[in-house]
């Protein structure tokens, strides 16, 4: 009787744990399938608004990214001329594209449209044209990545910007940080992967909190192209110069040692350096990063909406928005907050102002005593004083938030670019007065932008009349084609399981 | 076997084979279940265990994107911290509930606080900030300041600390909270891994 008990209860009892296995595993495929997509997302899908079908709250606030009414003291969304409002820069980039035109970016939706506009990539009249390699379109949207899949990454590389006017045609957007398949935060670009192995790190190793900056550092970050990467020589591949480290002096030094230089100033003849935009790695030098805040946890916070809460994906200047970035942690009114930031901005300019001073004369200078005599040995020690001065000066100015980002490593390096380039002055003046010329150099009226542009000898209208040509004739054109391509790409509705 | 109850039938009877095969089916069906529950993901502080179970996921990601996010979990507040010995108990307890309400499908669309779980709570916001609440120059001078300071829960103010004023299960659309932070996966897709490979 008792072994006959005994059978009923096991039964009984192994009927019921396999009723809780089954829940168990019930329950937890549901967190997996509780989300059921409107379309299927390709593995390479470049179009936004594909990807909107599925997360419409994600997708419009990354659409308000189009707002260009934000401006601030030193950054916002709105275009604003740097050229006009600070024309030194003229001079300093002399002989360079960014002298002819340099604007502050608008938001990630324009990213397309700016760089079609800028005079920077000229006006090609056919796909083989132009002096700008594809490379200029590698951060620019979610179809580099497709087209990396699709040819090789070396292969992009090595064609030209115009053959790719009609393929990347949407702006940054969901595919560049986004896996299709479960949103996860990824690493699309290449030369972000190769920087770590060149520093002996693994991306894959970073933690969900440093994606949330490393999917921005694919981009915001100093780089450089380079033409003599083993297999790729000739080509402009798109390299980070992290070997060394992230500081000013690592850079410099990086190059210095490979002997790189981005171009030869037309009026001092340096072997110049051009700083991109090194957000990123200022960013990790200030105190924020220190206290493991991420990119995203201020120019994306978090946001309620209609009773949901999800990542605001209009990224912007956290100044427009400081109840949900800045009060999070700071509690703080936001005029206060606000005039803090601005008071640190402030404080850089001032002495960036001056840097760019002595930059401008030493570059004028270095010119005279060419027209001089000198001699390129005379000059060696000169030139390179200038080119690191410069790079200093270029290391702050380029990445617009950093003198908020890291106000101390800010006032640092422009401290030592200011004693660089006067030790640059220095030498010149011994110089100068050796050739003869022992009195001030004359200094050009650059007051004003067309002044500075007229100085180093651009025919802007020229410039002008072609790009306009460009853009009516055959930028239209290569538009409709990739319209053509994109029409053919459909669309993959989802049928619902449930039905 | 000496103890008096015997679980095993005699040996020889009929009966013992199969109790042999019913026991380990009982065990081994056990282990299956404390694998799937990942149960011993709930001895650590890792605030991932919590997300085990996707209700969690609105306020794991409210409690992400907060300040407290650099100084304290899901643990932190919510079990007692004052001896392991209390910590795993009430942890135990909490836990269970929590396990028996999920199974039977009867969690709430607002989930709030039992009353034994407020005053860990707010034992727990006390302990880091028995500072602002017990400032030792204004005790001095300002009667009852302590007990002013320590009998309302704090968060009768400080509604929005740290998950905000949305608590709903279905504020958080689409539930891929804690899927990020799973570091077996790659980080960057496979046509770039190859490409990486090949040189």
């Amino acid at each position: 009787m008792k072994n006959k008990v005994l059978f009923v209860v096991t039964i009984v009892v192994v009927f019921l744990l396999g009723l809780l296995a089954s829940s168990i595993i019930n329950r937890k495929s549901e967190a997996k399938y509780k989300y059921v997509p409107n379309v299927e997302i390709g593995k390479n899908e470049p179009r936004n608004a594909e990807w909107g079908k599925n997360y419409p709250r994600e997708y419009q606030s990354y659409m308000q990214t189009a707002d260009t009414s934000f401006s601030s003291y030193q950054g916002g969304s709105a275009t604003v001329d740097m050229l006009e409002e600070d024309p030194r820069m003229v001079v300093l980039w002399a002989g360079y594209a960014f002298s002819k035109d340099y604007n502050q970016g608008r938001g990630h939706f324009y990213a397309i449209d700016d760089l079609q506009n800028s005079l920077r990539t000229a006006a090609p009249e056919n796909k083989e044209d132009g002096p700008m390699p594809a490379t200029c379109w590698a951060c620019k949207g979610p179809d580099v990545p497709r087209l990396m899949d699709e040819h090789g990454v070396g292969e992009f590389y090595a064609g030209t910007w115009a053959e790719n006017v009609s393929e990347v045609v949407n702006p940054i957007g969901c595919a560049d940080c986004h896996d299709p398949g479960n949103m996860k935060l990824r690493i699309t670009r290449p030369a972000l992967v190769e920087a770590f192995q060149a520093m002996g790190k693994d991306i894959n190793n970073s933690t969900h909190q440093e994606m949330r900056s490393l999917v921005c550092a694919q981009c915001h970050v100093e780089y450089y192209f380079n033409k003599e990467k083993p297999g790729h020589e000739g080509t402009n591949y798109l390299t980070f110069p992290w070997e060394n480290g992230f500081a000013v002096e690592d850079m410099e030094k990086y190059y210095d040692d490979i002997g790189f230089s981005d171009w030869t100033h037309a009026i001092s003849k340096a072997p110049m350096l051009k700083a991109q935009h090194p957000d990123y790695e200022i960013f990790l030098t200030g105190v924020h990063a220190d206290r493991g805040v991420s990119c995203a946890d201020c120019h994306m916070p978090y946001k309620s909406e209609g009773g949901q809460k999800f990542t605001d994906h209009h990224l912007q200047s956290p100044l427009n928005n400081v109840a949900n970035s800045c009060q999070v942690c700071h509690r703080e009114e936001s005029a206060k907050l606000i005039a803090n930031v601005y008071d640190r901005q402030r404080k850089a300019n001032e002495n960036r102002i001056k840097l760019e001073d002595v930059l401008v004369k030493a570059h004028v200078e270095a010119g005279k005593a060419w027209d001089l005599g000198a001699t390129e040995a005379q000059m060696k020690d000169i030139l390179m004083s200038i080119r690191h001065a410069q790079w200093r000066w270029d290391y702050t100015a380029a990445s617009h938030g950093a003198s908020f980002h890291s106000p101390v490593e800010i006032g640092r390096v422009l401290g030592s670019g200011l004693a660089e380039a006067q030790e640059a002055r220095v030498m010149l003046v011994r110089l100068l007065a050796d050739l003869g010329h022992n009195e001030p150099v004359a200094m050009p009226d650059i007051s004003t932008k067309a002044k500075a542009q007229k100085y180093i000898g651009l025919d802007m209208e020229k410039l002008r009349a072609e790009k306009e040509k460009f853009k009516t004739n055959t930028l239209p054109k290569w538009l409709e084609e990739a319209k053509e391509r994109e029409a053919k790409m459909g669309s993959k509705k989802v049928v619902s399981a449930a039905k | 076997m000496k103890s008096n109850f015997k679980i095993l039938p005699e040996k020889g009877s009929s009966w013992r084979t199969f109790a042999v095969v019913a026991i380990a089916c009982i065990l081994g069906m056990g282990f299956f279940l404390v694998r799937e529950a990942e149960v011993v993901s709930y001895l650590s502080d890792n605030p991932q265990a919590c997300v085990n179970c996707h209700v969690m996921t609105p306020v794991y990601n409210s409690w992400m994107h907060s300040s407290h996010r650099e100084w304290v979990s899901c643990n932190g507040c919510h079990v007692p911290q004052d001896n392991i010995f209390n910590s795993y108990y009430f942890k135990a307890k909490d836990g269970l509930y929590h396990s028996a309400v999920f199974t039977a499908r009867m969690e709430p669309d607002v989930i709030t606080m039992r009353e034994a779980s407020e005053e860990v709570v707010q034992n727990n916001c006390i302990r880091c900030h028995i500072q602002q609440v017990t400032e030792v120059k204004y005790d001095g001078w300002i009667e009852n300041h302590k007990e002013n300071r320590t009998d309302r829960a704090c968060w009768s103010c400080h509604q929005e600390v740290p998950h905000g004023r949305i608590h709903g299960l279905s504020t958080v659309k689409y539930n891929i909270a804690p899927l990020p932070t799973d570091q077996a996966e790659m980080v960057i897709p496979e046509w770039l891994a190859k490409e990486m490979e090949a040189q």
